[in-house]
């Protein structure tokens, strides 16, 4: 589906991706982040080429590297909001574990942290997957879709918190529909026909 | 585990079938053996209910013509042998050696006075004129047995038990002796058996004349013994000896009378009588004298007379005389004798008779008694003689016997005592052309409570009349005899 | 149909998994159906096949005619044959020899044996009938020759198989069958040895009791040995083989009832899996009958086949160890008859899966469509606000489990099931080592003799690893009356269950000094029952008299055996004695005792076990019972896996994501493992309590007619179990987890079906 594209992300950059449906803006985002393997051509993540690599070692990479925003959220239904941050702060460093807490306030979070998923609104789930995706310190951020499923003002507060996030360096790259995402983007980046432009 | 479950299903199947027929009872027959029978058609050792045995003609002495008009009826009841079986004066250890001693104890020994009475009602049922009682109708020639088989056949209030209250013979549940049969504990189970069986009854009796017939057990102790002051005191006494030490020397059946009498005492004398145990006395066990059993028997007959031996005549309606002969001998032994100043009796009773017909009773088979030969012949040479009847063998037999002027039949009644535990009846008709018939058959009593368990016992009793085949084939059972033409 | 067959090649790895549970519990129901119903089975076909009689009596030598005249006189009785049984007559064929060996010398008339190979004897001069154990044994062949003591050299004509006692060499004493013709061409014809058997056939077999009364009376004065039934023949054959046989039939029996739960779990689970796709039919318009229709119908269609092949895979398998097992009784094997209770399981397997798919299919159909479309994460039930323990990854993985409330209860139910019958398993195997090492089981509970007076039973009983001890005193004595062979009286101070205890089949135990229990073989012959008076005599004192309280299956001197206290006994005879028994403590030492015994100045004895000899027929058991194990085991792992793979698949999202952030496949596997535990460790306690509170007790109780049974579950049982079943959801946690990890992530955050 895709076919020679080729991207560079800079540091402290917020890139957008539009594209009609369908023309394989996820399967982007999910090479970028070594969700998937591309058939030929490289992928590299802070100086670490993905291919090559047995699935224990990516998993090593997007831990550190990687945090991923989604347009369903996919919070785990079993686990509250504080739970979900604080499993994917497994996977990290050490001191992951104790971003949880100044994650969840910076969210603005902390009275909804004991709910689960079902009770939360859309909003307040894509707020704890935000920091779920930052709680790692990742490199980069690769959201689809993140303010999809959100009304205006949920998906302003979120956009927000991903342009926050670049002011340490941190890269973010958003696949998007939404006209308020590119707005904030400092790159708008086109795919169309299975290459960027 | 499959055969628990069988188990289980077939006590629950046996609980619904028990519930739903009376638990005691034997299968109920009708009486008359015309209507229906019992036997064992499975195999199984239990009688059940069969088809109807009607009459078969008997022809070798003249087939006999239709029948017109009955002209006398007869009841048969023989070899009642109602016993006392908690007496002392019995012994019942002895019975394990077989013969000849093998009918000192029975399984049903207890319940000898429901069967006579069951054989009494069953008898009644079928309307005779007057009821022949075979001999035998006690079985230890003791007062309290006599007693008790007159008041059944008389009617009355009847009391099995004697001694203590209750049971306490060798059938007793604690008795550890495994070849008696305890209806406590062994197969087939009857609980409670000997008690019920102590218990007094009423007896309707026959309603018809008695007409006795002296037996060896009615006057002599086991059938063998005359009863002296030895005996009297033991029958009477508190000790009942219960085991033998050793195997006794037994006399064998062909011994003479006497030579029984002879290795009986012996018995009784000697060391191999074993340890005893404490019964309670009762002087009703006392074994009645000679004279006294005739005397009681006559009185029962309603026939006068006074001499020692019980010859009687008696007229059943206008066509038909009785005579009795009393064929007990005196000094002992179980086989028939008579004497020849009883066959001159007879021969004036035979000519006293005029135009009936005469049957002569015997308890012991003329064939095979002392001085029967000499009956035999003057019998052969009375052409009013129809038929003679004997008991004592306890199996049916009829057989003809011919003769000069024609012939007679020999007729044998089973007992009550043995399987098949059968009654007879006896009818003299006239019949078309002018001639004369015998018929006969048989009855079973209805098997009502203790009466049908008795049945049930005397049926499987290994010593009893199944094995010897008592009740013998359809010719001895239900037939018409033809009679010779006057 | 074929509309079925297509959906079915859609979903084929799906349709492989649940046709390989489906064949796994074949497997388990054909091994264990097999060899449960064979041998609960074999006596009673065997008996009808070699027309085995009622009664057998023994009894000294006697003319036939004299026996004949006796025996015409009992009731019920539909046939009776006479038999000479000579014995110690040298056997030899085929290099094989005996010394010990049986002649039957058979008469014109009903046969009592069933001829298995070859035919019976006839008119032809020099022939033989040979046992079928010895048959086997020796490889003997019909046509070959063996040797006949002074008959010579015979043909063997044929096989002869009889139920009146186990094969050799599991008895010592081998047979053969010859005709009475042939002992007459050789002896000559008024040679007339007599007979000394009696074979009798009742009329009505539930009469026998009937018929023994009679039989008292009937020989009396003859020298009788025995009267054997064939309910005590029955007992000693079935005791012979050791109570497994009981137990195998009930272990049949469960797990049948293992096979089907876990059918239904997984047929149910099946379903639910596909409940969006159920959904998108409703939306479509499909009814919901037809669309139950459709479930069913695919569930049959992969259960047919594959119970089928499971069902005769385990037949086929467990076929031949069972011929072997009911070789050993003189049974028969079921044959053909064995189609049926097969048929049944197939019959019943199919239906569990049927009804496991229509049910939830039935019960799915309830919810709203639009319910069913909606995908995300399914989580059952409405969101509650309750203290969810965290812990960790394995916590998680705990809560995945349990988020499916139906699917977690079914499989653990089965899995309880499975590990409550693989505890049974292991405590049967435990009783066939006790059987050949330590007599306690079959009623012998003491291990160890030594020589003693009473009082040092006491100090005896002080020794550390002792339990009780008490002075065993056995008389020879006679039945008061003559109708038996000498009785033994096995007499103890006070009770004597905790040394020995044959299982009671009527009546109650004996409680004082003038009550006793009798065998069955010694009620038998004397009509005793509870109540019974019992008068014997014993060797060289007067007579003694006791109650009978208790009838006791023992086997002992064929079940003429008394059990008393001392006291009068010793009362008769001061100078009675007898070796002091010693039970041991449960988990005791033995050779520590016996050490300790040493010391204590007394020289001790180990009692043997009372088992078949032959340890090859223990062997056989044992790999039977292996096998069924096993094929539990495989069930356990495919419901394991079962599990797992669908719980992964419903939260494959979940995962994906715990990937994306950075799981490496270890976390993937902790949580996986987190569910497998959620599943065994509670399925393990279940197991246990239901082996120790409802399977047990009914396994025991129904094999209590063959001997008393400690069945008990140990640490080691328990251990072995759980340890098994962790080791099985290791094992499926590994295969699970590198199932998954193979998948790109993308995958499974785009897709969820």
């Amino acid at each position: 589906m895709l076919d020679g594209v080729d991207l560079d992300l800079m540091p402290g950059e917020l890139v957008a991706v539009v594209g009609p449906s369908g023309s394989g803006k996820s399967t982007l985002l999910h090479l970028a982040g070594g969700l998937d393997l591309p058939e030929a051509g490289e992928v590299e993540v802070a100086g670490e080429r993905l291919s090559g690599r047995s699935d224990a070692e990516l998993a090593r990479l997007r831990a550190r590297h990687v945090g991923f925003v989604f347009q369903a959220f996919h919070l785990v239904a079993e686990l509250s909001g504080e739970e979900n941050v604080r499993l994917a702060a497994r996977f990290g460093t050490r001191d992951a574990a104790d971003r949880v807490a100044a994650l969840i306030d910076a969210v603005d979070l902390r009275a909804v942290a004991r709910s689960l998923p079902a009770q939360l609104s859309g909003g307040e789930q894509q707020r704890f997957a935000v920091a779920r995706a930052l709680v790692n310190d990742p490199t980069v951020i690769l959201a689809d879709e993140p303010t999809g499923n959100l009304d205006a003002r949920s998906g302003a507060t979120v956009l927000d918190l991903l342009r926050r996030s670049t002011d340490s360096g941190r890269a973010v790259l958003v696949v998007t529909h939404d006209p308020a995402v590119t707005a904030r983007a400092d790159r708008v980046l086109r795919l169309h026909d299975g290459s960027l432009a | 585990m499959i055969e628990r479950l069988r188990a289980l299903l077939a006590a629950a199947a046996a609980t619904v079938l028990l519930a739903a027929c009376g638990a005691d009872a034997g299968p109920p027959a009708p009486g008359s053996t015309l209507q229906a029978t019992l036997r064992d058609a499975d195999g199984d050792g239990a009688l059940e209910r069969g088809p109807a045995a009607p009459l078969r003609d008997r022809t070798e002495l003249g087939a006999p013509a239709p029948s017109t008009r009955t002209l006398a009826t007869l009841g048969i009841i023989s070899d009642a042998h109602v016993r006392d079986e908690e007496s002392p004066a019995r012994v019942p250890f002895l019975d394990r050696f077989g013969s000849p001693v093998d009918s000192t104890f029975r399984p049903q020994e207890a319940l000898s006075a429901q069967v006579l009475d069951a054989s009494v009602r069953a008898v009644r049922s079928q309307r005779p004129d007057a009821l022949i009682v075979a001999g035998d109708l006690a079985d230890n020639a003791q007062a309290n047995e006599l007693d008790l088989a007159l008041t059944v056949l008389r009617g009355g209030r009847a009391r099995p038990d004697s001694g203590a209250p209750g049971y306490d013979g060798v059938q007793r549940a604690s008795n550890a002796d495994p070849l008696f049969y305890r209806p406590d504990t062994d197969a087939p189970r009857h609980p409670g058996l000997l008690e019920r069986a102590q218990r007094p009854f009423g007896a309707a009796g026959v309603g018809v004349p008695i007409l006795p017939v002296a037996g060896n057990h009615d006057l002599l102790v086991q059938g063998e013994l005359p009863p002296d002051a030895r005996t009297r005191e033991i029958a009477t006494g508190d000790r009942m000896v219960t085991e033998l030490r050793e195997r006794p020397k037994l006399p064998d059946g062909s011994s003479s009378g006497a030579q029984r009498v002879a290795a009986i005492r012996a018995i009784l004398a000697g060391p191999q009588l074993g340890p005893s145990r404490r019964v309670a006395p009762d002087t009703a066990r006392r074994e009645l004298r000679a004279g006294e059993v005739v005397e009681r028997l006559r009185d029962a007959a309603g026939v006068p007379g006074s001499s020692a031996s019980l010859d009687y005549a008696a007229d059943v309606g206008a066509d038909l005389r009785v005579l009795t002969l009393d064929a007990v001998d005196r000094a002992g032994g179980s086989g028939g004798a008579v004497s020849a100043a009883q066959v001159r009796w007879l021969r004036g009773e035979i000519a006293r008779a005029g135009s009936r017909a005469v049957i002569v009773a015997t308890h012991q088979p003329l064939r095979s008694s002392r001085g029967g030969e000499a009956v035999l012949a003057l019998l052969d040479q009375s052409p009013a003689i129809v038929a003679t009847l004997s008991g004592h063998t306890h199996r049916h037999r009829i057989a003809p016997r011919r003769t000069a002027s024609g012939g007679y039949w020999e007729i044998e009644t089973a007992s009550l005592a043995d399987h098949p535990q059968q009654a007879r009846m006896l009818r003299l008709v006239s019949t078309r052309g002018g001639g004369r018939a015998l018929e006969t058959w048989v009855v079973d009593h209805d098997g009502a409570g203790l009466a049908g368990i008795a049945r049930e016992l005397a049926f499987l009793d290994v010593q009893g009349g199944r094995p010897r085949n008592l009740g013998a084939g359809r010719n001895d059972r239900n037939v018409r005899l033809g009679l010779p033409a006057r | 149909m074929r509309r079925a067959l297509r959906r079915l090649r859609g979903r084929r790895r799906r349709v492989l998994t649940a046709a390989a549970l489906t064949a796994a519990a074949g497997l388990a129901v054909g091994v264990a159906g097999t060899v449960g119903f064979s041998l609960a089975t074999g006596y009673d076909r065997a008996a009808q096949r070699t027309d085995q009689p009622d009664v057998l009596g023994r009894f000294a030598p006697q003319r036939l005619s004299v026996l004949r005249e006796r025996l015409d006189r009992l009731p019920n009785v539909e046939a009776i044959s006479y038999r000479l049984e000579v014995n110690r007559v040298r056997l030899a064929a085929n290099g094989q020899s005996k010394r010990n060996g049986a002649v039957h010398v058979v008469r014109p008339g009903r046969r009592g044996y069933g001829v298995v190979a070859g035919r019976d004897l006839g008119s032809r001069a020099g022939e033989a009938l040979v046992e079928r154990g010895v048959a086997e044994e020796w490889k003997l062949q019909v046509g070959d020759r063996i040797d006949v003591g002074g008959l010579g050299s015979l043909r063997i004509a044929g096989i002869a198989l009889s139920v009146d006692n186990v094969a050799f060499p599991l008895a010592t004493v081998p047979r053969i069958y010859v005709s009475e013709a042939e002992i007459s061409r050789r002896f000559g014809a008024d040679a007339n040895p007599g007979v000394n058997l009696a074979l009798v056939w009742l009329a009505d077999p539930s009469r026998l009791d009937i018929t023994l009364a009679a039989a008292r009376p009937a020989v009396f004065g003859l020298r009788t040995e025995q009267l054997l039934t064939k309910r005590a023949v029955r007992q000693v054959i079935d005791q012979a083989a050791g109570i497994v046989i009981a137990l195998l039939a009930v272990f049949g029996l469960v797990a049948c009832a293992c096979a089907g739960v876990m059918l239904a779990a997984a047929s149910a689970a099946e379903v639910r899996r596909r409940a969006p796709a159920l959904g998108v039919q409703r939306a479509l318009g499909a009814t919901r009958g037809a669309v139950v229709g459709d479930e069913t119908l695919d569930a049959v269609l992969v259960a047919a086949p594959a119970a089928a092949l499971g069902l005769g895979v385990g037949a086929l398998a467990a076929a031949g160890p069972t011929a072997n097992l009911l070789g050993f009784l003189n049974e028969v094997a079921p044959g053909s008859a064995l189609l049926w209770p097969l048929a049944g399981a197939f019959a019943g397997l199919v239906t569990v899966a049927a009804a496991g798919a229509a049910w939830p299919a039935w019960r799915l159909n309830r919810k709203a469509v639009s319910e069913l479309l909606r995908g995300g994460d399914l989580a059952t039930g409405p969101a509650k606000r309750r203290r969810v323990p965290s812990g960790g990854l394995f916590g998680l993985g705990a809560r995945f489990a349990f988020a499916r409330r139906g699917r977690w209860t079914s499989t653990i139910s089965a899995l309880a099931v499975a590990g409550a019958a693989m505890l049974l398993v292991l405590a049967v195997a435990d009783l066939l080592v006790s059987l050949r090492d330590d007599p306690g089981t079959l009623g012998r509970r003491y291990a160890l003799t030594v020589p003693g007076e009473q009082r040092d039973a006491r100090t005896i009983a002080r020794i550390p690893g002792v339990a009780a001890a008490a002075q065993r005193s056995t008389v020879e004595a006679a039945d008061s009356f003559s109708l038996t062979e000498p009785l033994r009286v096995i007499a103890y101070p006070g009770d004597h269950v905790p040394f020995e205890a044959p299982p009671l089949a009527e009546g109650r135990r004996l409680a004082a000094d003038g009550e006793v229990e009798v065998g069955l073989g010694l009620a038998d012959t004397l009509g005793l029952r509870p109540g019974s008076e019992l008068a014997i005599q014993p060797a060289g004192s007067g007579e003694l008299r006791f109650r009978v309280v208790g009838i006791v299956r023992a086997l002992e001197n064929d079940g003429r055996v008394v059990y008393a206290r001392t006291a009068r006994l010793r009362d008769a005879d001061p100078s009675l004695g007898g070796p002091i028994a010693i039970r041991l403590a449960s988990g005791a030492d033995r050779a520590d005792v016996v050490r300790r015994l040493d010391a204590a100045g007394f020289e001790s004895s180990a009692t043997g076990g009372a088992t078949p000899r032959n340890r090859s027929f223990l062997g056989v058991l044992a790999s039977v019972l292996r096998a069924v194990a096993l094929a539990i085991g495989l069930v356990c792992l495919a419901a394991i896996l079962q599990t797992l793979a669908l719980t992964t698949r419903d939260r494959r999202r979940a995962l994906a994501v715990m990937r994306a952030t950075g799981a490496p496949p270890g976390a993937l596997a902790a949580v996986l493992t987190g569910t497998a535990a959620a599943l065994i460790v509670p399925a393990v306690v279940l197991a246990v309590l239901l082996q120790r509170f409802v399977l047990g007790p009914i396994v025991a109780e129904l094999a209590a007619s063959y001997a008393t049974l400690p069945l008990g579950v140990g640490a080691t049982g328990i251990l072995l179990v759980g340890g098994g079943l962790a080791a099985i959801g290791a094992v499926a946690v590994l295969v699970v987890t590198r199932a998954a990890t193979r998948e790109p992530v993308a995958a499974g955050i785009e897709r969820d079906d």
